[in-house]
């Protein structure tokens, strides 16, 4: 089956992300959110998204104008019965993800695959609330969706290998990225692995065996990272690298996963990296480094 | 015997039929926004009214067959039965080395127009789609192939190489291969007849100016080189692509500018030419009109697209160590007047004498606008591609044993 019609719940950062991605590579994208002035906040993101694609010479103005017109507000779960492929990407909140998932198991149709997002929730507790647990798969993308090419499908206890195939088929064959399978697992294979990189940064800076602008250096241009570990962090949100490690600490009991010390003291002072303008560098409004 | 030529894009199909006993279009039209529930299909038959419907087409096998209802359609039909139809011709855009002329389509030859898509991503596998929605519609129908750069083939080395390592070329087939075929075989052949002499005796530069737009030297008859090289961006200035530039440029703005290989593509393609040195259109007659406004930036995108035209000519004389004919067709090549007036206001070294009248002239015919005296012939030539596609595939299908 091919997917014309997809439905994104939640539109914040990576729900932004994944509906314009979608809507780029021509699929007809049905928006939900909390309210309408989410909804539309989430909507004037992407388009300020594709406007700074046109800076970059990335897309015409015709080109952003189909993408635009892919992209319809929906009110209610119900309107996303026409959908043949579903992706929550709401906040990580168990219980609300929890109640999407029941409401989206009752209005959609058997074969269409439910997906969630989630990069630290349980998939195999969001499937339980449905009468199909087989159909619930989590698709975790990177940031920034539109340039990574690269999508963690993550399978449940209960996830089918017909839902696994299919969802892999779409994302390989629709959205153009490489999909690699991963068992539920705090984590995963890429937050798991990126956050202990960036706590041990965080370590051998606290030991002063090097500043914060030589050990990117050193990561970036020794090793062909795009950033290093100190602006990779920025750009994730320092207090989502707290939440991911702190998890992951719970989950795992192990050591090597405690949070730096430095990085607890920069969240409570509100340097948040990119988003705040400040964290490990200083960012202008766009984002861009000063 | 009647003919239907297809030109499938990946979400729209455009068609003519042919009678081939007289070459008449039976009728015309086209389906877009394929893969929508509100696609577009205007069919025009000739002789009555045009036809427009909304419907939900999803893909080409739906397309092909409302195309064929709407042939054989009681009111708006233009032929009886859908058996009437004896061939389909099809448009592809990259035939790559392994096809020098049309073919007929067999299980080999699609596999060969697949092993191509690496060149032509865009193109190729929606020419297949329609390949394959014809066969599903009409399994008894023979189909032909015609390709954009079948005539460029007879090209020599000296031209087809690039000077970069010749693995590259082994490995990957990076090499010219030109585009645009069709139009500068169809307009070539024109010529010769209007000037009522051999191809063979003719050395010619056929200017192609549309939306993409290409020169082509062609020498006794043949393609002996082009302006459009592996992909349709090399060459001359286009609406929005930049033609010709130093390959060191794409790095180092890619290093300055921070962009990734898609964007930097995109720039080329879509966001350079007219549209990029006049930041107003890519239209070759909105550029026009803004200049004649006294808009300074129109005037050098004008200025820029006819000198890398002049430039060419040039180069392709030398080339061929002669020119007797220079054509002009195409949407742009066949309209403007002053874009040709232009080109050939500072080629008259080679012994070009535009006549002012003959040029401002509107016609649908081929016609010569240069003075009688002219060392050098200047045609406009209405190219005709689609009636190419029918002229072909008709001789291949009467050439091939199983049509008697």
């Amino acid at each position: 089956m091919t997917v014309r019609k997809a439905g994104v719940i939640g539109i914040g950062t990576m729900g932004q992300g994944i509906a314009e991605m979608l809507a780029s590579k021509g699929l007809d994208v049905y928006l939900l959110d909390q309210s309408e002035d989410k909804l539309e906040a989430g909507i004037t993101q992407i388009e300020l998204s594709l406007d700074k694609q046109i800076e970059k010479w990335a897309l015409t103005q015709s080109e952003k104008k189909q993408v635009m017109n892919r992209l319809h507000r929906m009110n209610r779960i119900d309107d996303l019965a026409q959908c043949e492929f579903v992706i929550e990407t709401i906040t990580e909140d168990l219980e609300a993800k929890k109640q999407i998932f029941e409401e989206l198991d009752r209005v959609c149709g058997p074969e269409v695959v439910l997906a969630s997002n989630t990069s630290t929730l349980s998939l195999t507790e969001l499937a339980s609330v449905t009468i199909r647990p087989d159909r619930v798969i989590g698709t975790h993308f990177v940031y920034p969706v539109y340039k990574i090419d690269l999508v963690e499908i993550v399978r449940g206890l209960q996830t089918s290998d017909e839902t696994f195939e299919r969802t892999k088929q779409f994302i390989e064959v629709v959205t153009n990225k490489k999909g690699v399978m991963v068992f539920e697992s705090p984590g995963f294979v890429t937050t798991r692995l990126i956050c202990l990189f960036i706590n041990e940064a965080l370590h051998v800076l606290e030991e002063g065996v090097a500043s914060v602008d030589d050990i990117d250096s050193a990561m970036r241009i020794g090793y062909s990272f795009q950033y290093g570990p100190f602006e990779m962090a920025d750009r994730f949100g320092l207090d989502a690298v707290l939440a991911a490690l702190e998890r992951m600490f719970r989950e795992y009991g192990e050591l090597k996963y405690r949070p730096s010390i430095v990085l607890k003291k920069m969240v409570r002072a509100g340097h948040l990296g990119a988003k705040s303008g400040i964290g490990f560098f200083k960012y202008d409004k766009d984002g861009d480094r000063t | 015997m009647k003919v239907l030529v297809i030109n499938a894009g990946s979400s729209s199909l455009k068609y003519q039929l042919y009678n081939m006993e007289d070459e008449s279009v039976l009728a015309s039209g086209r389906v877009e926004r394929i893969g929508m529930d509100s696609s577009i299909l205007t069919h025009e038959p000739a002789g009555k009214p045009e036809v427009k419907s909304v419907s939900e087409i999803l893909e080409h096998t739906t397309a092909v067959r409302r195309v064929l209802d709407l042939l054989t359609d009681a009111k708006h039909g233009v032929i009886s039965r859908v058996d009437e139809i004896h061939a389909i011709g099809h448009r592809v855009v990259h035939g790559g080395e392994s096809f020098k002329q049309s073919a007929l389509v067999t299980s080999e030859v699609k596999a060969e127009i697949r092993k191509l898509f690496d060149l032509a991503p865009l193109h190729n596998p929606a020419h297949m789609m329609g390949i394959l929605a014809v066969e599903e519609n009409l399994p008894d129908v023979p189909q032909v192939v015609v390709f954009d750069t079948a005539f460029h083939q007879s090209m020599p080395k000296q031209s087809y190489l690039y000077a970069i390592p010749m693995v590259l070329y082994r490995r990957h087939k990076v090499r010219r291969y030109g585009f645009h075929g069709t139009s500068h075989a169809y307009v070539s052949q024109q010529a010769a007849d209007f000037l009522n002499k051999p191809l063979t005796s003719l050395n010619m530069v056929s200017c192609h100016i549309g939306n993409g737009a290409s020169c082509t030297a062609i020498k006794e008859g043949k393609s002996f080189d082009t302006s459009m090289g592996m992909t349709p961006l090399e060459g001359l200035m286009m609406g929005t692509r930049s033609g010709d530039l130093d390959p060191a440029v794409v790095p180092y703005v890619m290093n300055k500018e921070d962009l990734s290989v898609s964007e930097v593509n995109s720039m080329l393609n879509k966001h350079s030419g007219l549209q990029a040195i006049s930041g107003l259109s890519s239209d070759m007659r909105e550029i026009t009109d803004a200049m004649n406004d006294g808009d300074k930036n129109a005037k050098l995108a004008f200025d820029m697209y006819t000198y890398r035209i002049r430039k060419y000519i040039g180069a392709y004389a030398a080339a061929m160590n002669g020119l007797d004919t220079i054509i002009f067709t195409a949407g742009v090549g066949e309209n403007s007047v002053v874009i040709r007036k232009a080109v050939c206001e500072g080629l008259t070294f080679l012994g070009v004498e535009l006549d002012d009248a003959r040029n401002s002239e509107r016609s649908k015919e081929t016609r010569r606008i240069s003075t009688d005296n002219s060392r050098i012939t200047v045609l406009v030539v209405p190219t005709n591609e689609e009636l190419l596609i029918a002229r072909d595939t008709y001789a291949i299908i009467r050439e091939s044993s199983d049509y008697n």
